[in-house]
C-alpha cells in the first residue's frame, strides 16, 4: 500500500510539463522558522528525499523560495518512495502546495498534475475524517427555582462540551459514496448514506441525512433553525436541469426511534420541490411535503396522531449580487378529527450583505402567522434560549426579527439580534410581546478555532409575562 | 400602532434604501460590474462554522472593469495597463475555456474536495459542463482560504461556442462538499453572460497581442500539420521509390 502511495505521488509530482508565471517574488528570503526547514530534514532523515547535486539545500542556512524550490524538485526527482509513508506523501504534497508557484517556474507544474491522481488517492487512501466540536461556558441563567431558565441549564451556570460532531466519507466507486456522522447523542452514529449517481444525472441519498432543508437552500432564515427541514430516513432523489432541479423524497422515521407496533410517530413523509431560477435576478421555488400518519385501530384515538401537510411557494429578487428581497407564503393544512384546519404564513425578508453597505450586513425578516400555524422541526428563533416554542400562529399573530454582522477583519467579527413576537392575545398581567436580544463578538483565532462572546436577553417567553432570562455564554469552536 | 404596521413601515424603508444602493448613480458603475460578475455566498452551521464562497465569471466587462481598476489604484501608463490587461487574458485563456474563479473561506471543519471536479458543474443553456483543467490545490484537504481558477470548455468538439444562443450559466457545486452545507443539495451562482459587452475587451495593444499570440498558435499548428504531410509524402515517395526500384529489377530479369 505504501509502495503504491508513494508512486501515485512520484507519478504526480515529478511527470510535469511546461513552466508556468510566478505570481511571487522567489527570492524572498524562507524564514528560518518555517515548517519547511523541518518537513525536508524529516523527509531526508528518513531517506525519503536524498542527494542534492548542487548543495542548494543544507538544512540549517537561510534560503530563498525559489532555493526551496530548487531543493524539492531536485529531490524529487530522485525521491526514494520506497521510504515513504502515508504521512511522508501528506507532508510532500504540503511542500508542493507551499512553493506551487515557484514549482511552476521551474517547470514542475503543480497545475497539471492529473486529476486521476486525486480520483486514485481517494480510493487507496480510504476515508476521509473531518469534525467539530464546541464547549460553552454560561453564566447568569436562571437556577428554574426562583426564576425561570429559559436557557437549558442546571442551575444558573454550566461548563460543557455540547455538542460535538465526526464526519467520515469513502468514495466506493465512481458513483458510489458513503458519508457517516458520529455524534452528540450516545455517541453513535446519527447520520449514515449512501450518495449513489443514477443516469441522467440523478443523484440519490439513501440513509439517513439531513437532505431537505429547503428554506435554507432559498435563504429564507437566518437564525436557528429551517420550521419545516427536518431528518430524513429514506429515499432522496435531485434532479438538476440548466436553471434549477427537481426534488423528490419518501421519509420514513427510523425504526431506532420507535417504541412498539403502535407508535404515534410511524409515517410516510412524502416530498417534492422544483427551484427555477429566470435568471441572476429572479428565482421561484415551489415545495410541498404531506406528512402521513400511519392508521392504526390499536391507537386510542385520542391521543393518534393526523395528517397535516405543508405547502410553500417562495420567489426571491435580486437587486444586486449584495441585496435581495425574498418572499414566501405558507399553507398548512392539520387535520383535526373530521375537520382540518388551514392556517397560512407569510413572510418577507430584506437582506442585504456587507459587501453591499460596506460596515455591517442587514437582515430584515416580518412574518405573520394564522391562528394555529404550527413549525414542525424547530423553533426558528431559538439560537440561544427558548423564545417561541413551535405553536407559532397560536402565540403570535407576527414576528419581526433583524441581524446584522459586521466582519471588521478575517479574525473579528460583531453581531446583534433583535427579535420581537407580536402577541395574538394580549391579557394585562398573563400574556404581552416576546422580545429577545443579542450582542456578540467572534475572534477566530485560526480557521479551526473560534471564540464567542454572547450576551442574550429574553423577556416573555412565549409571550407569558414575566418569564424573562439572560446570559452570558463563551463558546470555543474546534473544527478540524 | 400595531407591529405588523411597524413592521411593514420598517420594511418599506429598507426596501427604498435597498432601491437606492441597486440603482446608484454611474459613478459606482465599474464597482457594480464588479459586484455582479463575483458574486458571494455565506453559510454557517449551528455549531459556529462559517463558509463563504466567492464565484467570479470572467465577462468581458468584468475584465474591462478590473483593468481600469487596478490601473487607476496603482497609476499604470496605458502600456503598463495594456501590458497587464495581455497578461490577465493570457492567463484566462478565454480563446479555449471559460474560467471561473472559486474561493473558499472556510472557517470550519476541513474540507475535502477531491476530487475537485466530481463537486462542481457548469449548466449553460441545456448542456452541462464538467472541468477541463482547475486548480489542483482544492484536491488538498483546507481550512481558512483557498482560491484558483476552473476552467470549462468555450467550444464544443465542432467548434461552436458552448455560449451561443445561452443568456445565463449555472456554476452549481455540491452541497456535500462541506459539513456546513450538507443540508443543501446545491450551492448555485448565476451569471446572466448575456447581459455581457464582449467587443468591448478586445480593443487595444493587448488585442493586437493576443491576436498575434493566437495567429502564432495557428502557425505553428499548421506548420506541424505541413511538417507531418511532408514526412507522409517522403514516405509515399521513398515507397514509390523502392516499388520503381523492384519494378526495374524484374524487368531486367
Amino acid at each position: 500500500m505504501k509502495k503504491i502511495l508513494a508512486l501515485v505521488a512520484v507519478v504526480a509530482l515529478v511527470a510535469f510539463a511546461a513552466p508556468a508565471f510566478a505570481n511571487v517574488n522567489p527570492f524572498m528570503d524562507v524564514p528560518m522558522n518555517h515548517w519547511a526547514y523541518d518537513a525536508i530534514g524529516q523527509l531526508a532523515a528518513r531517506g525519503v528525499l536524498s542527494g542534492y547535486p548542487d548543495g542548494t539545500y543544507k538544512g540549517n542556512q537561510p534560503m530563498t523560495r525559489y532555493e526551496a524550490a530548487s531543493a524539492i524538485a531536485r529531490a524529487l526527482a530522485v525521491v526514494d518512495m520506497t521510504k515513504a509513508s502515508k504521512q511522508d506523501v501528506e507532508m510532500l504534497k504540503r511542500l508542493v502546495v507551499e512553493f506551487k508557484d515557484e514549482l511552476d517556474a521551474l517547470g514542475v507544474k503543480v497545475d497539471q498534475i492529473d486529476s486521476r491522481l486525486a480520483v486514485i488517492e481517494e480510493r487507496l487512501g480510504g476515508w476521509k475524517l473531518w469534525g467539530e466540536f464546541r464547549y460553552d461556558a454560561w453564566f447568569g441563567a436562571g437556577d428554574d427555582v426562583t426564576e425561570p431558565n429559559l436557557y437549558g441549564t442546571t442551575g444558573s451556570n454550566r461548563f460543557n462540551v455540547s455538542r460535538y460532531r465526526i464526519w467520515m466519507r469513502k468514495f466506493i466507486d465512481d458513483k458510489v459514496t458513503f458519508t457517516a456522522r458520529l455524534g452528540s447523542v450516545g455517541a453513535v452514529f446519527e447520520r449514515y448514506f449512501l450518495t449513489v449517481k443514477f443516469p441522467w444525472d440523478i443523484t440519490a441519498h439513501i440513509g439517513k441525512g439531513d437532505w431537505y432543508d429547503w428554506e435554507d437552500e432559498d435563504g429564507l432564515y437566518i437564525d436557528n433553525d429551517a420550521m419545516f427541514a427536518n431528518l430524513s430516513t429514506g429515499f432522496y432523489f435531485n434532479k438538476p436541469f440548466a436553471m434549477g432541479n427537481f426534488v423528490f423524497f419518501v421519509n420514513r422515521p427510523d425504526e431506532i426511534n420507535i417504541v412498539g407496533p403502535t407508535s404515534p410517530i410511524e409515517r410516510y413523509d412524502i416530498g417534492a420541490r422544483v427551484k427555477l431560477n429566470f435568471n441572476e435576478q429572479l428565482w421561484l421555488s415551489l415545495n410541498g411535503i404531506l406528512r402521513k400518519y400511519d392508521s392504526n385501530v390499536l391507537f386510542a384515538p385520542a391521543i393518534d396522531q393526523e395528517d397535516e401537510h405543508i405547502y410553500w411557494g417562495a420567489v426571491g429578487i435580486n437587486f444586486t449580487p449584495a441585496i435581495a428581497l425574498k418572499a414566501a407564503y405558507y399553507a398548512q393544512e392539520i387535520q383535526t378529527g373530521p375537520t382540518t384546519e388551514s392556517p397560512n404564513s407569510f413572510q418577507a425578508i430584506i437582506d442585504i450583505k456587507q459587501d453591499a453597505l460596506k460596515f455591517t450586513s442587514f437582515w430584515a425578516e416580518y412574518r405573520s402567522f394564522d391562528n394555529n400555524f404550527t413549525a414542525w422541526n424547530a423553533e426558528p428563533w431559538n439560537l440561544y434560549g427558548d423564545v417561541t416554542g413551535l405553536n407559532l400562529g397560536a402565540d403570535y399573530d407576527s414576528v419581526m426579527f433583524f441581524y446584522l454582522k459586521q466582519k471588521w477583519t478575517d479574525q473579528w467579527s460583531t453581531f446583534q439580534r433583535y427579535f420581537i413576537g407580536n402577541a395574538r392575545n394580549e391579557i394585562p398581567g398573563v400574556t404581552d410581546n416576546t422580545t429577545n436580544w443579542t450582542f456578540g463578538v467572534k475572534y477566530n483565532y485560526t480557521p479551526g478555532l473560534s471564540f464567542e462572546l454572547a450576551y442574550d436577553k429574553i423577556e416573555n417567553s412565549h409571550t407569558l409575562v414575566n418569564d424573562d432570562d439572560s446570559v452570558i455564554r463563551f463558546r470555543t469552536h474546534i473544527a478540524f | 400602532m400595531s407591529l405588523t404596521r411597524n413592521g411593514l413601515y420598517v420594511l418599506a424603508s429598507v426596501l427604498i434604501v435597498c432601491l437606492m444602493l441597486a440603482f446608484a448613480p454611474a459613478a459606482l458603475a465599474d464597482a457594480k460590474v464588479l459586484e455582479r460578475w463575483s458574486q458571494t455566498k455565506s453559510y454557517k452551521d449551528k455549531e459556529g462554522a462559517e463558509l463563504d464562497v466567492r464565484v467570479t465569471y470572467y465577462s468581458a466587462e468584468y475584465i474591462e472593469a478590473l483593468v481600469k481598476e487596478e490601473a487607476e489604484k496603482n497609476l499604470w501608463t496605458a502600456d503598463e495597463t495594456e501590458q497587464f490587461k495581455y497578461q490577465l487574458l493570457s492567463g484566462l485563456s478565454l480563446d479555449e475555456y471559460i474560467p471561473l474563479n472559486i474561493e473558499f473561506d472556510n472557517r470550519g471543519p476541513t474540507m475535502h474536495l477531491a476530487p475537485f471536479d466530481r463537486f462542481v458543474t457548469l449548466w449553460a443553456g441545456k448542456k452541462k459542463f464538467a472541468p477541463v483543467e482547475y486548480d489542483k490545490r482544492f484536491n488538498f484537504g483546507f481550512q481558512g482560504k483557498r482560491d484558483g481558477l476552473v476552467y470549462f470548455p468555450r467550444y464544443d468538439e465542432k467548434g461552436r461556442s458552448n455560449l451561443e444562443g445561452v443568456k445565463s450559466v449555472r456554476l452549481d457545486m455540491q452541497g456535500s462538499m462541506s459539513s456546513v452545507t450538507m443540508n443543501l443539495t446545491t450551492v448555485d451562482f448565476i451569471f446572466d453572460v448575456a447581459r455581457d459587452n464582449p467587443e468591448a475587451l478586445y480593443k487595444g495593444k493587448a488585442a493586437a497581442r493576443l491576436e498575434l499570440d493566437r495567429l502564432i498558435k495557428r502557425m505553428d499548428k499548421l506548420n506541424a500539420e505541413r511538417k507531418k504531410l511532408e514526412e507522409q509524402l517522403a514516405e509515399l515517395n521513398a515507397e514509390i521509390g523502392t516499388v520503381e526500384q523492384r519494378m526495374e529489377e524484374l524487368q531486367r530479369q
